[in-house]
């Protein structure tokens, strides 16, 4: 049953610019398990994305390994990989990444598209809309869009093949304060229907709202330690409370 | 992904840059056009020597005499060495393969009709040239055995010939003069239009042999029954080959001659024609070369446009491997969007081909045939060179690493 969800073990990213060498990771050994709200934190450069992108299967470790659900993926070919990150990741990034002149439904439809087994229907997707609030919005395009919309979009899509972990990097990074709020109030309703996510952060008030928080520097897991994660639904009224208060003095 | 999911995607990309595109696929549509003309020429062409020898009779040859028919040159023997009507007789009943010998005697003469004046061919005949070369009488009747056996001085029409002198009154029991000589119109043939070197094949009178050998001014021949020629019908054509070499045999026997300068020659019509058929393949071997110049360029283009493409994608390339896409999904993707690019720039290039081809035929008077098959064939082919040209970038689009493509600016 403690099987972690995924592991890494002994990864470590080495970047070769020319004649100079970049350790991006040296050495991080983190394992994830099943209903996990896990921030990633660290300053600039410290090697968050790194170790998500290889978490997401999206680039390979220099050396050290890559378990998703006890499987050693570090050796798949591209195609083997495109199948792991179908089945088990969902990806938000901080710019979104929506395809234009695509509807919010197709954009969500996408994951689906590329399954063999899949038979066309749209049912899961429009659902995946319904939670993340867009119900209303389904034939939108992007561009119709506000950036906490989009970014419900991406949430969407993130969830609409079920997958084993939510990966998000720095996904408030390009909203306001208060759609951020609710983006990670949503992230946070998510996590306690069950869904695993790790989320990349360089700002601690984003990190508080997850459960465990990792803190990277210069390629190392500085600390890794449980907290007592606090309720974005709470902030958000407080935040809202505030500027109303501020609108009417 | 599913194809037509793919070619989904493909189509909106193309019409995100559709102006692009359509420069894009000038190339693939001047050669498609190219292509599609030429092979329309081509089957015109082709189409109207067709109908060209069946106007001849496809399986038809012309014997004719050579040299001077009224040298009256006599060969070691004794004999006459010139063509008469028994051998065309001799063919007849010699070779089975041959359906009808017709023998001929060329001349021009003045025709004169009230105060019309008119100047056809005049072909002295008897009633097998109507089988031998196809003929069909619109009015009146063929010649009498008595009217051809006495040099009867009766002759059918032409309908040139019936235009030019008669206009719209009727011919039959008319008196013409054909050099001076009264002959009365008993026929009219069915007009056959021109043939392919554009020359009225209905401006000729015929009358019986004997009449244009005795009445005719100028006509000495070497012998009472020499003529200028046999038309020769076979009746399967696939026996062309073989009659020709019997026909040469019995011929050099009955003139007793085995020398390289026999007095007669055989030729094959439909050969003729096609021979002159040709020169329309240099016009055809010109197309060719634009064809195929231009399809070259417009495949460079296809995948200039595809790289460019593919680079201006990356990011979405990026996205669509995190959620799924194996290397192959994306290969696919750009080869469809290729290939669709291409074979739209076909259908462009059937379009103004269609334009082209119809006005050739009203303006210039030419035929052109655009078949079915060559224009499944052509947007086929602009499909082919779109997977040929697309598969560099596409290849290069699926190489990129998700991770790569996804950071790409
Ligand atoms: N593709 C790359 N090529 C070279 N160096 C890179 C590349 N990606 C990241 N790096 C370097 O690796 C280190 C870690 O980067 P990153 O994981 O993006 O940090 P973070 O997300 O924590 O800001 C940085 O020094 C960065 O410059
Ligand atoms: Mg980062």
């Amino acid at each position: 049953m403690s099987q972690p969800v995924i592991e890494s073990l002994g990864l470590t990213k080495t970047y070769r610019m020319g004649s100079q060498q970049v350790q991006a990771l040296a050495g991080v050994d983190v394992q994830i398990k099943q209903g996990e709200f896990i921030a990633v934190m660290g300053p600039s450069g410290s090697g968050k994305s790194t170790f998500m992108n290889m978490l997401g299967c999206l680039d390979s470790p220099s050396s050290g390994e890559i378990r998703i659900q006890g499987e050693n993926v570090t050796h798949l070919s591209a195609a083997e990989l495109a199948r792991i990150r179908n089945r088990y990741i969902g990806f938000v990034f901080q710019q979104f990444n929506l395809l234009p002149r695509t509807t919010a439904l197709d954009n969500v439809l996408l994951p689906l598209l590329y399954r063999k087994d899949h038979d066309g229907t749209e049912d899961f997707a429009s659902e995946c809309l319904h939670r993340v609030g867009l119900a209303e919005r389904m034939d939108h395009h992007p561009s119709q869009l506000s950036g906490g919309q989009q970014q419900r979009v991406a949430i969407a899509r993130a969830l609409v093949n079920q997958p084993a972990v939510v990966l998000a990097d720095e996904p408030t990074g390009a909203l306001d304060t208060e759609t951020g709020l609710e983006i990670m109030q949503l992230f946070q309703q998510l996590n306690q229907e069950g869904k695993t996510i790790v989320l990349v952060t360089h700002e601690p008030e984003v990190a508080a709202f997850a459960s465990r928080q990792l803190i990277f520097r210069d390629g190392r897991l500085q600390s890794d330690k449980q907290v007592q994660a606090e309720s974005a639904s709470e902030h958000l009224a407080r935040y809202r409370a505030q500027k109303q208060q501020e609108g009417l003095a | 992904m599913k194809w037509w999911m793919l070619c989904k995607v493909a189509w909106v990309a193309l019409q995100v840059n559709l102006m692009r595109s359509i420069l894009t696929m000038l190339g693939i549509i001047i050669g498609v056009a190219a292509v599609i003309i030429m092979l329309a020429l081509g089957a015109g062409a082709q189409h109207e020597v067709d109908q060209q020898i069946k106007n001849l009779g496809g399986n038809v040859f012309v014997v004719f005499a050579r040299g001077r028919a009224s040298s009256g040159a006599r060969g070691a023997s004794g004999s006459v060495q010139t063509l008469t009507e028994m051998d065309a007789e001799a063919i007849e009943q010699q070779i089975p393969q041959v359906s009808v010998a017709a023998p001929t005697i060329w001349a021009n003469a003045q025709v004169i009709y009230g105060n019309m004046n008119w100047a056809p061919s005049v072909r002295g005949v008897d009633n097998r040239i109507f089988p031998a070369q196809n003929w069909q009488l619109a009015q009146g009747r063929e010649f009498s055995a008595a009217e051809l056996n006495s040099a009867g001085r009766v002759a059918i029409i032409g309908a040139t010939v019936q235009r030019e002198l008669f206009g719209a009154s009727d011919p039959i029991g008319q008196t013409i003069r054909v050099d001076r000589t009264p002959v009365t119109v008993i026929g009219v043939l069915d007009a056959k239009g021109q043939n392919t070197q554009g020359n009225d094949q209905d401006d000729l009178i015929f009358m019986p042999l004997d009449t244009v050998r005795k009445r005719i001014a100028g006509m000495t021949l070497a012998s009472p029954r020499a003529v200028r020629s046999l038309i020769v019908q076979v009746a399967d054509e696939r026996d062309m080959a073989l009659v020709e070499q019997e026909m040469e045999a019995l011929l050099r026997q009955r003139m007793r001659t085995t020398g390289t300068d026999a007095p007669f020659q055989i030729r094959n019509l439909s050969e003729m024609v096609e021979t002159r058929a040709r020169t329309m393949q240099i016009f055809n071997g010109l197309l060719a070369a634009v064809a195929s110049v231009s399809l070259l360029v417009g495949g460079i283009g296809i995948m200039n446009i595809m790289l460019v493409s593919v680079t201006e994608r990356t990011r979405e390339i990026g996205l669509r491997m995190a959620v799924g896409a194996e290397p192959g999904d994306i290969m696919r993707q750009f080869l469809i969007e290729a290939m669709l690019l291409c074979s739209l720039g076909g259908l462009l290039g059937l379009s103004i081909a269609v334009l082209v081809t119809r006005s050739l035929e009203r303006f210039a008077g030419l035929t052109a045939i655009i078949q079915p098959e060559v224009v499944l064939l052509s947007i086929g082919f602009s499909a082919l060179i779109g997977i040929f040209f697309g598969y560099y970038p596409a290849r290069k689009a699926s190489k990129l690493q998700p991770i790569d493509a996804l950071r790409h600016e």
